[in-house]
């Protein structure tokens, strides 16, 4: 009997652990059709172009998105045509379930669109449960500047193996292997050769002009210190001025006077890691890339780059012309070559990439996540912390833009966007940047991620829009 | 609200609470005089006869505290100071100023496994005393009876493995708040327990014991798992964790040998919902779609320990115990889309693993006399395993798997000079895959003065094997050097104790017992992170520092009628040589400690009270600060003093078949203390907090209990 009452105690008990339950209060959000981008250039598009529409979620049924048409100076039928066609002046196109976007097919008809033409497109109606019209509702094809997009630059996840060079005013990337080049000759009035600071490169002076008297004795006890990454500020003087400064190469200006010229002992950084680190984490360096010793003297408006391995007692000889319109002329020691690395130089205004950054007491560090922006190519650029100003981004138009403000160090925006110091990486949310690039255009940029979504390192978001 | 559930809980009991005919059972026995105990001993016996000093909590003190885990239990312990950890949940111990690495749990005899040790840096939330008779402690070095890491002192935990009853049932449920949170599900503390136990024949006992104990975190200003904003306020101050733990024994016994099989199981998982919210906006369409990055860890301990003692040739005792036991901590990490309560890129895997093969024999009685036993004995222990406690990555296929062996043989004799006087030398030698063989000492002596007095010298060494980390750490990059060192030693660890105590029954009715003890342990060849090159610069393990603690304490206890009162106080003073920094100072700092215990029963009502307090007094340290120009220097940082306070009612019902605790614990509402015993700090800076608990919270526990002859 007293079993019987135990056993139905006992069941009481589980009682408590079973109905464990979770209430959740689901929050529904409103179902949002926007243009992905706001604008693109209608003289440089090809004869037929996509031009997309996302959903804030995937579509859970079928329905319809209405978009109205405003032209100057163009005419449909005539100088252009859409896909599904425009109905005065009203396209519909359908809203798939399942899908998590659908496009407008554009085609240019006639040739004679030029830069006074502007097509816009609206979006006026969305037929869809709980749905509402806001983000990108128009979308214009002209000739300016870009409006603005987001952007996720191909970094490379938590190894950083790329170099990614974006030109704001045209939306275009371009993706260079961070470890492509070794030295970048300058093109402009100057003749100065920047290592690179993305590998964790140094260099330093040694006293021979003699490239080939250099032997591994002379320079063993220089290597230690000559590195990124030695707790010891010595190691200041070894890599480039972090702010971008063409002066401030740690290279000296090369001379016409060839006794001036000394040779330089090169550490040759790290190899793009391979590792994949944990969540979170970045993996930067691999393997040491090893020493050359380098001599760079002047031929008329070229360079002429002498270079051997520490203890060879010859050495190679290539000369390098300065690039017009280019920033530098890159050379590496991988092809023996000169390769392509960066865009024009008023082609590009900021690059996702490692690089090398100077701690006071504490010497030159490497970064990772660092964005800098084309101090040569005359781009600047100033940071704006909200706490401070109390303008938030959405609400920052060109009225709140102070000339004064912007700064040509290559670090302004640097790492300054995100914190990496304790466990959680995050961005901050109360920082943005002010853009100016070399047409005068001025941007405003917000970080909008750090991480991807399962917590991996190295894929950056971030959003602009031009202030006009 | 909270009443009403209570009272809801009383229903689901009254079903089954007229069990009359069932015989009564001591739960409110007032405490036994002579206190049989088995650590440190060569042949189980009383505390008086002891050599070597133990303190005992007996079953009756952890019932009257609702001690559900060796936490609970601890912290009213003179010089024993518990060290919660928020973040993980973990509790360590602290002793002497040495923190849980240096202080060996064992469970009946052999060290207990744990994700970062065995035997040492113990997670004492992760014991259940659902079966346990008492837990032994002794202070100060125990390495010739109980091997390394026994430094600071050891703790013995004793389980119950016989019983006078044919069938013990017990049952019980626990409901308690934490701080002021309480909720069914959502919030504060919830624990069930059944445990049987029955002699199967007048040789053959088994038992057994199911527990789960599901602490839903403290919230605090925390919102949970579902909330969506990034401002830092998802998650919980402290992790839910969710533990359940199943136990079981057979015991054989017959004349002169007996045998048993005792099994643990643990699972234990802990949520961690992360504070960082991404919002993933959509800058297209304006919205957000919230993920955050979550995290599950499962705890798995496996136990088994087998036992025989007995006595061959004639009169030799031997006490044999063989044990394998595992502990894996896995980790499972996704992506939590918060809107739709969905996981995404979800990882999982084993990040902690950790085995040990351990067994020790003992071999007493070897040239027995009226005044003179010897006991020799062998320990061998092989651990294996991998990840270390500071990564949480989860580990490939390539993960390197480590192996620590010792074989140790030991030897201790106990010579009775006269009637008054013993002598109890012992020594051990330690053999290592590791190490170079290890030597260590004991020495005690005991003395009496007719039937109040006794004195003991207890002198005692102990070894400190480095752990995982120090051994075998490798991190090095562009920026950083850190490497563990594969050629360290143990660091060596020497402890003497002198304990004089008297007893005096002043009248039939009032009994004192008083115990003064002064203490010393020292510590050499302290493994410390050093530089080993400045530039570039480098770090490396190294034995270098030494330690040295010196105090004095006196335990008292006071029998009057029903009432029990204990009261202790400690002067502990701490000097550290950091030989790695040379403008450390060494100066002694000293930290006071009070405790006290009180009992009081009501027969009549069935009913005791209790009130268990501990004043741990401001404490010093030395860090490295920077002054008013920035350069390093050597202050003193304090953190100030704090109690802690709990009370309890014990009440039973019914026959005793049906006993109900009310309790509050933390009663003086401490949740965290104010330090400015932190390095990097400059010179006045304000100091931070150090949490400590969740505030006060109320308990109420409900055992039923049925024995049957």
């Amino acid at each position: 009997m007293n079993s019987l009452k135990f056993i139905f105690f006992s069941l009481s008990l589980l009682v408590f652990t079973a109905c464990s339950n979770d209430d959740r209060n689901g929050s529904s959000e409103p179902f949002v059709v926007a243009f992905e981008n706001l604008s693109a250039n209608i003289a440089e598009l090809p004869n037929t172009t996509t031009i997309a529409l996302v959903y804030s979620e995937t579509a859970a049924q079928n329905g319809e998105v209405r978009l109205s048409l405003q032209t100057i100076n163009a005419t449909y039928g005539t100088d252009f045509t859409t896909e599904p066609a425009a109905v005065n002046n009203e396209i519909f196109i359908p809203i798939q379930q399942g899908t998590t976007g659908t496009s407008l097919i554009f085609n240019k008809v006639s040739a004679s669109i030029d830069e006074t033409v502007e097509i816009k497109f609206t979006i006026t109606q969305i037929d869809y449960p709980s749905s509402q019209i806001q983000g990108n509702t128009q979308f214009s094809l002209n000739s300016s500047a870009s409006l603005g997009r987001s952007f996720e630059p191909n970094v490379g996840g938590p190894n950083e193996g790329n170099q990614v060079y974006i030109d704001l005013s045209s939306e275009t990337e371009t993706v260079v292997a961070r470890d492509n080049w070794d030295l970048g000759f300058y093109s402009g009035n100057d003749f100065r050769v920047m290592i690179n600071g993305s590998i964790y490169m140094a260099a330093a002076q040694l006293q021979t002009t003699n490239i080939d008297a250099v032997t591994q004795s002379d320079v063993t006890d220089l290597q230690s210190q000559v590195a990124v990454g030695t707790f010891n500020p010595v190691n200041e003087a070894y890599v480039d001025a972090p702010d971008g400064a063409i002066g401030g190469t740690t290279i000296a200006a090369i001379s016409e006077n060839n006794d001036n010229n000394k040779v330089y002992l090169v550490n040759l950084g790290y190899e793009v890691g391979t590792e994949t680190p944990l969540p979170g984490s970045v993996a930067i360096t691999g393997d040491t890339r090893g020493w050359k010793k380098i001599r760079i003297l002047r031929n008329g408006t070229d360079y002429v780059l002498q270079y051997a391995n520490i203890g060879d007692t010859n050495h190679q000889e290539v000369t390098i012309s300065k690039s017009e319109g280019y920033n530098f002329t890159f050379f590496s020691f991988n092809t023996n070559t000169t390769v392509s690395v960066e865009p024009k130089a008023e082609n590009w205004d900021i690059n996702f990439t490692v690089f090398t950054n100077i701690i006071e007491f504490a010497g030159a560090y490497g970064f990772s996540d660092g964005v800098l922006n084309n101090r040569k190519g005359g781009v600047t650029a100033y940071l704006v912390n909200t706490n401070e100003t109390s303008v938030s981004y959405d609400d920052f138009t060109s009225q709140h833009v102070n000339a004064s403000n912007f700064e040509a160090d290559q670090r302004t925006i640097g790492s300054s966007w995100r914190d990496v110091m304790n466990e959680d990486k995050v961005i901050y949310d109360h920082i943005f940047y002010v853009i100016k690039d070399p047409n005068g255009n001025i941007y405003k940029l917000k970080f909008t991620a750090l991480l991807n979504d399962a917590g991996e390192r190295g894929y950056p978001e971030f959003k602009y829009n031009l202030l006009q | 609200m909270r009443f009403f559930r209570y009272s809801l809980l009383f229903f689901f009991i009254n079903f089954s609470i007229y069990a009359q005919d069932i015989q009564a059972v001591d739960t409110l026995k007032v405490e036994t005089l002579k206190e049989v105990v088995i650590t440190g001993q060569i042949n189980p016996q009383s505390v008086e006869k002891s050599v070597v000093e133990v303190k005992v909590i007996s079953r009756n003190d952890i019932e009257r505290q609702a001690g559900n885990t060796l936490a609970d239990v601890l912290n009213n312990t003179l010089n024993l100071n518990i060290t919660p950890n928020t973040a993980s949940g973990k509790s360590g111990v602290s002793l002497f100023g040495l923190d849980s690495q240096y202080f060996k749990v064992l469970l009946d005899n052999i060290p207990l496994i744990n994700e970062e040790g065995v035997g040492n840096n113990t997670d004492l939330t992760l014991i259940n005393l659902d079966d346990i008779e008492r837990i032994e402690i002794v202070e100060g070095a125990m390495g010739v009876q109980y091997g390394s890491n026994a430094v600071s002192g050891i703790i013995n935990i004793i389980t119950k493995k016989s019983s006078k009853n044919t069938w013990d049932i017990t049952t019980y449920v626990q409901e308690e708040t934490v701080g002021e949170e309480y909720e069914w599900f959502k919030k504060g503390r919830h624990i069930q327990s059944l445990s049987i136990g029955h002699n199967i024949s007048t040789n053959l006992y088994a038992n057994a014991t199911v527990t789960r104990n599901d602490f839903a975190g403290f919230w605090n200003e925390k919102k949970g798992e579902s909330y969506d904003q990034n401002d830092g306020l998802r998650g919980h101050e402290w992790l839910p964790k969710v533990q359940q733990t199943a136990k079981a024994l057979l015991s054989f016994q017959k004349e002169r040998f007996a045998v048993f099989y005792r099994f643990e199981y643990l699972n234990e998982g802990i949520d961690k919902y992360d504070a960082i919210v991404d919002p993933n906006e959509n800058s297209s369409t304006g919205t957000t779609n919230p993920s955050a990055i979550d995290e599950i860890y499962t705890n798995n301990r496996f136990y088994h320990h087998l036992n025989s003692t007995g006595t061959i040739f004639k009169n030799m005792a031997y006490n044999v115990s063989l044990s394998y036991q595992k502990q894996t901590k896995d980790l499972e990490r996704y992506t939590y889309r918060i809107k739709s309560d969905e996981k995404e890129n979800i990882e999982k895997g084993e990040y902690q693993k950790r085995s040990s093969v351990f067994s020790k024999g003992t071999f007493s009685n070897l040239f027995q006399t009226n005044n003179f036993n010897a006991q020799a004995g062998y320990e061998t222990t092989l651990i294996e395993g991998y990840g270390s406690a500071g990564s949480f990555e989860i580990l490939g296929a390539d993960a390197i798997s480590q192996k620590v062996n010792l074989y140790d043989v030991f030897s201790t004799a106990e010579w009775q000079l006269n009637e008054h006087f013993s002598l109890r030398p012992g020594m051990r030698v330690s053999f290592s895959n590791l190490f170079d063989p290890q030597y260590i000492g004991s020495l005690s002596a005991k003395q009496t003065f007719g039937e109040d007095w006794e004195l003991r010298a207890i002198l005692g060494a102990a070894n400190r094997t480095p752990d995982y980390d120090e051994l075998f750490t490798y991190f090095v990059d562009v920026n950083h050097n850190v490497q563990g060192n594969p050629n360290l030693n143990p660091e060596k660890g020497v402890s003497a104790f002198f304990h004089i105590k008297k007893s005096t029954r002043v009248t039939e009715k009032l009994r004192l017992k008083n115990k003064v003890s002064v203490n010393y342990l020292g510590l050499k060849e302290r493994i410390e992170l050093i530089v080993v090159n400045q530039s570039p610069l480098a770090f490396q393990y190294n034995n270098i520092d030494s330690y040295k603690a010196l105090g004095a304490f006196s335990e008292n206890e006071f029998f009057y009628q029903n009432l029990k009162a204990q009261l202790g106080f400690s002067v502990q003073g701490i000097s550290k040589i950091l030989d790695s920094n040379t403008q450390a100072s060494d100066d002694f700092l000293f930290n006071l400690q009070l405790n006290a215990n009180v009992a009081y029963g009501v027969p009549k009502w069935n009913t005791t009270f209790s009130l268990f307090f501990k004043y741990i007094g401001k404490e010093q340290q030395f860090v490295e600060t920077s002054d008013a120009e920035g350069n390093q220097i050597y202050s003193r940082g304090t953190t100030d003093a704090y109690s802690w306070l709990d009370t309890t009612i014990n009440k039973s019902f019914f026959d005793k078949n049906l006993t109900a605790t009310l309790g509050c614990r933390n009663l003086l509402n401490v949740t965290s203390v104010n330090t400015t015993a932190f390095s990097g700090g400059g010179h006045n800076s304000p100091g931070i907090q150090i949490p400590l608990g969740y505030g006060r919270s109320y308990f109420l526990k409900l055992t039923y209990n049925i024995n049957l002859n």
